[in-house]
């Protein structure tokens, strides 16, 4: 009888270790963290991904959160369309802020965008020492990931100020909301990062096309030393950045930026973000962004030569200011590859005739879909850092001579008066339309007043920023001139910390 | 002729059998008799007698007479025939009978189908109702759970949609969760099937029962906590062999009431006209004479509609013959939808046949394959999605045809007429775009029986379903859903293929025994459950010809819609039961199910769940013998656990996206990253429901009534918790949170009176409650998506939120003292209410002035049902509704955009135009653009929150029935309905108070986001005649 038992206690033991083996079951279709994470493609991979949201962020939400806030462009209202307060009040400087924080579209998704980027990079860095693949290959991923992460939170704490820094995955609910962290300690942490990426990346010959480079992370800290107006350091970087032989001006402006196809990742290109035309899900559509509306499938197909253009309606963004526009001194090549007007039919505007964004003008295949790079360090941009921290140290003759390398290009001499306002209109209009001129107000303590006047000027005269006749701009616009934005409402009900 | 031949056929063979027995049965004792019907007299042919204790046996013939020779002239006889009582008849040495059979209105003496297995009536503890397919056989519908609306108390079934075979919403006891799917477990003979019930074919079904409380439910387990409902399909009866066809022909028509009503083209363009007048702007030249308009409206929303034929054919064959019992339906369905190119075809069979191999074994094979084609246009959905919202919204003065009689093929005007939005035709969208879907589903049973001793019963059984769906979308360059996309476009094909293969294996021990007064039952067993589907989409773009859209003439394959997938679970359960009765009036069961599921985190795999309930059949005792008022008294009450496990297959695992692709130059990355957190804690909901009920029968159960109280808390919620996405992540699944529900129900019988007329009611209400007791720690709400409901802690779930209103500022006094929208507010916007009372309008924020502004939920859902029978004519109608339910009018954010881009509701005339001309207080003001109109569009508020109460008059139908006078010829009755006769609602938001539609048209919004109404393809009202043939 007891070894009955017995017999049955082990019959039941088998069904129950047996139903264990059916009862795990792993998703046949998709890796999962257990199984990825190991070999040198699974971090190829990953860091791939990581540069996947800056896609996103530099498609749409930054031109408005940059550019479009400060006085080198502004929205064409459409009188015909509502639902547009979201960009409007970004242009306006009147995105509701109630209690430190913001319901703003724009804002929110460039606040997530960056923190799917750190987090990327985060799961990236907290496991590939423990992988077992070649060092050189493992260093340029770590210096990739680095370099991503402190770019990333660059530019939050440049939009934000303080907020939560994540430095390893989040595993648990209790792990995802973090207090925040000072300005100061995320500036550490930045310049903790890119040094390290400087340290581990290789230089541009010798990396893919479009990954970043010892010289893209030596640019992106020098710029972390000029906010923080810490200018020898920022020389000696930008120094190694212009004696590294990896880079050039493009001896015409207008090639200096990336074509649909062609032309990307040039001499002059130090870093930009990558897309690609087609079917794949890789290609931008910032340049439809940047038109104004109802406009034609006509007059969009003169302007991209696809092959099935359609009309746009809605309001269009990013439209370049009178202002940036009168900032072209006479002779300036450069504002003809800039800036170009186009006729609208349907247009309330006055007589419709626009300027545009010219930059990212290139013809491409099929509507909506392109594949132009996005710039954000050109060479350029490094010899104008480099005269701004020598003059900053009094060093103005040295200065100089990397200004007129700049304006040499453009068709233009020496620079006259003060020299410090004269590499501060210099950037205004060489980097015109890449989201540097908001960054440039902030950090030199003049985006308040600046945009004060550009409101009044706005207010004033209404119908030279694009409202047709009879229209105003709105009750609450300029009425919110801050240098950072809030942090996202969504945000802020899951994080108490907020 | 043919009919002459079969007749001799069956009469033949009938004499062949009656010989066979008296040549066999030689010995015996003779007796002869005939049987009648105890109410009318007439005689009953075919009823099946059976010598009690023996096999011999015999049924009547066409007069009702029979012969039999009996072993024993002091045995029993048995007569039973179906939808009368049986009844046992001692011979005492008698050699003729007159017997007199009841019709079977004691419906408590029934047996019905419980969970794993059957019980009587009178003596099931728990909550349950059951439903004979032969109630509900006149309803000219295609789905088993239409027919099931307003049928059983506690059970709210609503038609979200009218799409052929599509969109019923099935809620038992008002049961939801967060995300882990609320629909009950359908149990098809057994099989607890994971396809779609919407392809059964009604006319397989012999009796519907629905599990309501938790002892009925938890031999369900971890899937049961929704609700159960078990569906027995048509089985041979003994000694019957009965063939039945039924034809059944339709008129599917839209009514006219309740369609959105929107401007004509007078209309539209005075709107337009005093649109520009009011902003003291030119008006545009074609809106300056609207009169010109006048004859000239395109209603391009009724130009969708048509009148539609529906027609329905079945033949059932059921037969008993020695040892084995065998039935086989056949149907063919076809529906055409009221919707342009919209229609629904479902060709069916089923064969069950069951045999006895020995006096212990038997064995069972049932097989029931079927194939379902429908095309239904993208109708439902928002601007763009849906081609019935498009038609809305498209300008009157848009001409449908060209002068020549053609289609216009896209309609546009100048861009200083306001017209944003311009418009391909939709009729040649809904006729040109393909949407067509193909199901094949097969259910497959087999089973074997044996008896080794009195009592005992091991059965043994392996059930299949076999699920393939093959969708193929295909958009030509002629047309298109999208507004704003001229004529020719690119073309666009998808094709979504998928195979669902599930198997279950059951090993079930029941025993019944009985000592004295006291009854036992006892069932135990052990059962496994796989299931896999394996699904692959294709999306690719730009096809060298309209005509030929293969994969192998694309140009473009379009990445992110283009992938496959492989979905999979297990589940081992071990289940045990046992059922007590004492003198049959103290009743007791207590069963426990333990369920192992591969869904669950690996630290929390199993879950048991046990139940125990109580009765007592009061009506029994010694004390109530004496009263004649009720037959029966019965209480009982309940305790159970249950669980959900909708909760997706691979929810614990963190799994990597490998879509996340990057470029290089020009050079493809294929990239990956993390896309969720995991959880191995990860388990089901839980829901504890305590049940208590009263069964009455009064006046020998001519008057039955059943009462339910029950509350029920649901634990453990499933919910994709939201977290900050600082982490780089939305939402971490976990259990969170609490839901109490509790509700009463009441349903009663009653057969008014007997005699030649014969007029039975019956009726069920319900009222059903929930509310909200806990969330995630640290979480007090959730808002649905799309931002119209919140789900809050101490409310009803998923209620409207927004602003409240109170008309429009009428000046500008009233606009100086009231509280606004700072910059936008003005004389004639629309007035919000500053609940906070802070002094300004906000929206969102810690200074939200919303809240909320409605509840999707009724108060009440009742039935009722009326049968009159009057010779051979019978007479029933049915009705059903729901009241105190409200629905979020989504449709108006532009129906009623007072931009004037699209055509408008006819109301939006009484709008606020001056001080002198203030309208009706509703609609706002015109003027100040976007900035001003945009806050009764975009600040969702009260305005669109509609009473949805109803009441429908659901269905009406006459018979006439036609008794047969020859043996071949049973009966023929020819009937006629009308569907949705008549919607009895105060509902101005559009046809359906049932809708609940999903933005993008796609299901009913779940849980989150009930109750909204973007407008959906339209329920018709549906004349039909009709045939039951019996042979």
């Amino acid at each position: 009888m007891k070894n009955s038992y017995k017999i049955i206690a082990l019959f039941l033991g088998l069904l129950v270790s047996g139903c264990d083996d059916a009862l795990t079951i792993f998703p046949e279709d998709s890796l999962s963290t257990p199984t990825f994470f190991k070999t040198e493609s699974d971090f190829v991979q990953a860091v791939n991904g990581a540069y996947v949201p800056l896609r996103t962020i530099n498609n749409q939400a930054k031109h408005y959160l940059t550019e479009m806030h400060s006085d080198n462009t502004y929205y064409a209202r459409n009188t015909a369309f509502g639902a547009t307060e979201q960009q409007e009040d970004l242009a306006d400087h009147s995105v509701p802020s109630d209690g430190g924080i913001t319901a703003n579209r724009w804002v929110t998704e460039t606040y997530v965008e960056y923190y799917k980027i750190i987090a990327r990079t985060n799961q990236i860095l907290a496991t590939v020492d423990e992988a077992n693949f070649a060092e050189d290959s493992k260093a340029n991923i770590k210096g990739q990931a680095l370099f991503l992460r402190a770019y990333s939170y660059f530019d939050l704490v440049q939009l934000f100020g303080s907020l939560p820094m994540h430095l390893v995955p989040v595993l648990s609910r209790e792990d995802a909301a973090l207090p925040l962290s000072t300005v100061e300690e995320l500036y550490a942490q930045i310049i903790l990062d890119s040094r390290q990426a400087v340290e581990l990346l290789p230089v541009k010959s010798q990396q893919q096309a479009g990954r970043a480079t010892s010289g893209a992370a030596r640019t992106l800290l020098a710029n972390v030393h000029i906010v923080r107006e810490e200018w020898a350091a920022a020389e000696t970087l930008l120094k190694e950045v212009v004696n590294s032989q990896e880079y050039r001006l493009m001896a015409d402006y207008g090639d200096a930026f990336s074509g649909n196809s062609e032309n990307k990742n040039n001499m002059e290109s130090i870093f930009e973000v990558q897309y690609k035309e087609g079917a794949e899900g890789l290609q931008g559509n910032f340049l439809y962004n940047f038109l104004p509306r109802p406009i034609s499938a006509q007059e969009v197909g003169a302007l991209t030569s696809t092959s099935n253009p359609q009309p746009l309606n809605g309001e269009g963004n990013n439209i370049p200011t009178p202002d940036i526009i009168e900032a072209y001194e006479d002779g300036d090549l450069r504002k003809d590859h800039s800036i170009q007007y186009i006729g609208l039919s349907e247009s309330f505007w006055n007589n419709g005739v626009y300027p545009i964004i010219k930059k990212y003008v290139e013809p491409h295949a099929l509507h909506q879909n392109h594949g132009m790079n996005w710039p954000i360090y050109r060479y350029a941009e490094v010899l104008l850092f480099l005269a701004e921290s020598l003059n900053e140290q009094g060093k103005n003759v040295e200065a100089t001579t990397y200004l007129t390398q700049v304006r040499a290009r453009a068709g233009l001499g020496a620079a006259t008066g003060d020299l410090e306002m004269a590499i501060f209109n210099e950037r205004r209009v060489e980097l015109a339309f890449e989201n540097k001129r908001w960054f440039d107000l902030v950090r030199t303590g003049r985006a308040i007043e600046v945009i004060s006047q550009h409101g009044q000027r706005i207010v004033a005269n209404p119908n030279a920023y694009y409202y047709p006749v009879g229209a105003a701009p709105r009750g609450n616009a300029f009425s919110n001139i801050t240098e950072h934005y809030a942090l996202p409402a969504s945000e802020s009900s899951l994080n108490p910390n907020f | 002729m043919k009919n002459n031949l079969l007749w001799i056929l069956k009469k033949s063979i009938f004499v062949f059998f009656m010989f066979l027995v008296s040549v066999v049965r030689a010995q015996d004792t003779k007796v002869t008799g005939a049987v009648m019907d105890a109410d009318s007299g007439e005689p009953i042919p075919l009823v099946n007698i059976l010598v009690k204790g023996t096999s011999v046996g015999t049924v009547t013939d066409f007069d009702g007479k029979f012969n039999i020779s009996v072993p024993d002239p002091n045995g029993t006889l048995v007569f039973s025939y179906i939808g009368f009582s049986t009844q046992e008849i001692p011979l005492n040495g008698k050699n003729s009978l007159s017997v007199k059979l009841k019709a079977d209105d004691t419906s408590l003496e029934e047996v019905v189908v419980v969970g794993y297995g059957t019980q009587i009536k009178r003596e099931v503890t728990g909550s349950v109702q059951t439903v004979e397919a032969s109630d509900l056989a006149d309803l000219p519908v295609s789905q088993v759970t239409q027919k099931l609306q307003g049928q059983v108390a506690g059970v709210q079934i609503n038609q979200t949609t009218g799409k052929p075979g599509q969109g019923m919403s099935v809620r038992i006891r008002g049961q939801l969760s967060v995300s882990g799917g609320s629909e009950p477990l359908y149990v098809v003979d057994g099989f607890p099937i994971s396809g779609d019930i919407g392809s059964l074919n009604p006319d397989e079904i012999e009796e519907i029962t629905v599990l309501k409380d938790a002892a009925s439910t938890s031999l369900y387990g971890s899937r049961a906590a929704n609700g159960v409902i078990l569906i027995t399909t048509r089985q041979g009866k003994a000694g019957q062999t009965t063939i039945s066809f039924n034809v059944s022909t339709s008129l599917q028509k839209v009514p006219q009431r309740g369609r959105i009503e929107m401007m004509d083209a007078v209309e539209f363009a005075q709107f337009k006209k005093e649109y520009y007048e009011d902003q003291g702007s030119p008006v545009p030249e074609i809106f300056q004479d609207p009169s010109q308009y006048i004859g000239k409206t395109n209603d391009w929303y009724d130009a969708m509609l048509q009148t539609a034929p529906m027609q329905n054919y079945s033949l059932a064959i059921t037969s008993s013959k020695e040892k084995l019992r065998t039935s086989v339906v056949a149907g063919y369905f076809n529906q055409e939808g009221v919707v342009l190119n919209s229609d629904y075809k479902r060709y069916s069979l089923r064969a069950n046949l069951d045999y006895g191999l020995s006096d212990k074994v038997r064995m069972g094979f049932n097989v029931a394959p079927s194939y379902v084609v429908d095309n239904v246009p993208k109708t439902d959905g928002t601007r763009g999605q849906g081609i019935l919202f498009n038609a809305l919204h498209t300008w009157p003065i848009m001409p449908i045809y060209n002068e020549d009689g053609s289609r216009t093929t896209f309609n546009r005007f100048p861009a200083n007429t306001g017209n944003i939005f311009a418009f391909p035709n939709w009729l040649t969208s809904a006729e040109q775009i393909k949407n067509e879907t193909r199901d094949i589903n097969i259910l497959a049973n087999t089973f074997i029986e044996y008896q080794p001793i009195e009592g005992l019963t091991l059965k043994t059984s392996l059930n299949a379903e076999i699920y393939n769906r093959q969708f193929e979308y295909f958009s030509p360059t002629t047309a298109t859903y999208q507004i704003n996309q001229p004529i020719p476009t690119s073309n666009e094909a998808i094709w979504d293929n998928r195979l669902d293969f599930s198997w279950l294996n059951e090993n079930i021990a029941t025993y019944t025994k009985s000592v004295g007064e006291h009854d036992f039952a006892l069932l135990g067993g052990f059962t496994y459950q796989r299931y896999r589907r394996d699904r692959s989409r294709v999306e690719a773009t730009d096809f060298a010809d309209d005509r030929l859209p293969n994969i192998q003439g694309a140009v473009n394959i379009n990445r992110n819609g283009t992938y496959d997938q492989v979905q999979e679970w297990s589940l081992v359960s071990f289940l045990s039961r046992l059922t007590y009765s004492y003198k049959g009036r103290y009743l007791l069961t207590a069963a426990v199910r333990t369920d192992g599921s591969s869904r669950f985190g690996e630290n929390n795999r199993w879950g048991t769940f046990p139940s125990l309930s109580a009765g007592w059949i009061a009506s029994d005792e010694t004390f109530f013998s004496d009263q004649q008022l009720f037959s029966l008294l019965k209480v009982r009450a309940s305790f159970g656990v249950t669980g959900n496990n909708n909760i997706g297959n691979y929810t614990q695992y963190a799994l990597i996206d490998d879509r996340v692709n990057a470029v290089f130059g020009n050079d493809f990355a294929s990239g990956a990253a993390v896309k969720s957190l995991s959880n191995t804690n990860l388990g089901w909901e839980t829901t504890r429901q305590f049940d208590v009920g009263l069964d009455v029968g009064f006046l020998n159960d001519r008057i039955s009534f059943t009462y339910d109280f029950y509350t029920k808390n649901t634990t453990n919620l499933l919910y994709n918790v939201q977290v900050p996405q600082e982490s780089g992540f939305t939402n971490f699944s976990d259990n969170i949170g609490e839901i109490r529900f509790w509700g009463h129900e009441f349903a009663i019988n009653s057969v008014n009176t007997t005699g030649k007329v014969k007029w039975s009611t019956n009726a069920n209400i319900s009222f059903n409650r929930n509310i909200v007791e806990s969330l995630a720690e640290g979480i007090d709400r959730v808002y649905g998506p799309g931002g119209m409901h919140i789900t809050q802690v101490g409310k009803p779930f998923g209620q409207f939120y927004g602003f409240k209103s109170d008309g429009v500022y009428m000046n500008q006094e009233d606009l100086d003292n009231s509280p606004k929208v700072p910059g936008r507010s003005t004389v004639g916007s629309i007035k919000l209410i500053d609940t906070n009372g802070d002094g300004i309008i906000t929206n969102g924020g810690d200074f939200d002035d919303r809240v909320i502004t409605g509840n999707p939920f009724p108060d009440f859902t009742y039935g009722i049902t009326n049968k009159v029978n009057y010779g051979n004519w019978d007479f029933s109608v049915f009705a059903n509704g729901s009241q105190g339910n409200e629905l979020f009018v989504r449709h108006l954010y532009s129906t009623a955009n007072l931009d004037g881009v699209f055509n408008l509701l006819k109301d939006v005339k009484y709008r606020f135009r001056s001080e002198e001309n203030p309208g009706k207080g509703f609609f706002g003001t015109t003027v100040g653009g976007g900035n001003v109109t945009g806050i009764e569009r975009d600040w969702l508020n009260d305005r669109y929150v509609a009473d949805a109460s109803f009441f429908n008059i659901r269905n009406v139908t006459l018979g006439y029935t036609l008794h047969g006078k020859d043996s071949f010829f049973k009966s023929m009755r020819f009937y006629g309905s009308v569907q949705n006769v008549y919607i009895f609602t105060k509902y101005w938001g559009g046809p359906n108070p049932e809708i609940s539609v999903q933005d993008d048209g796609e299901g009913d919004g779940g849980n989150l986001a009930s109750g909204v109404d973007i407008s959906g393809y339209p329920v018709p009202r549906i004349f039909t005649l009709g045939v039951n043939m019996n042979f």
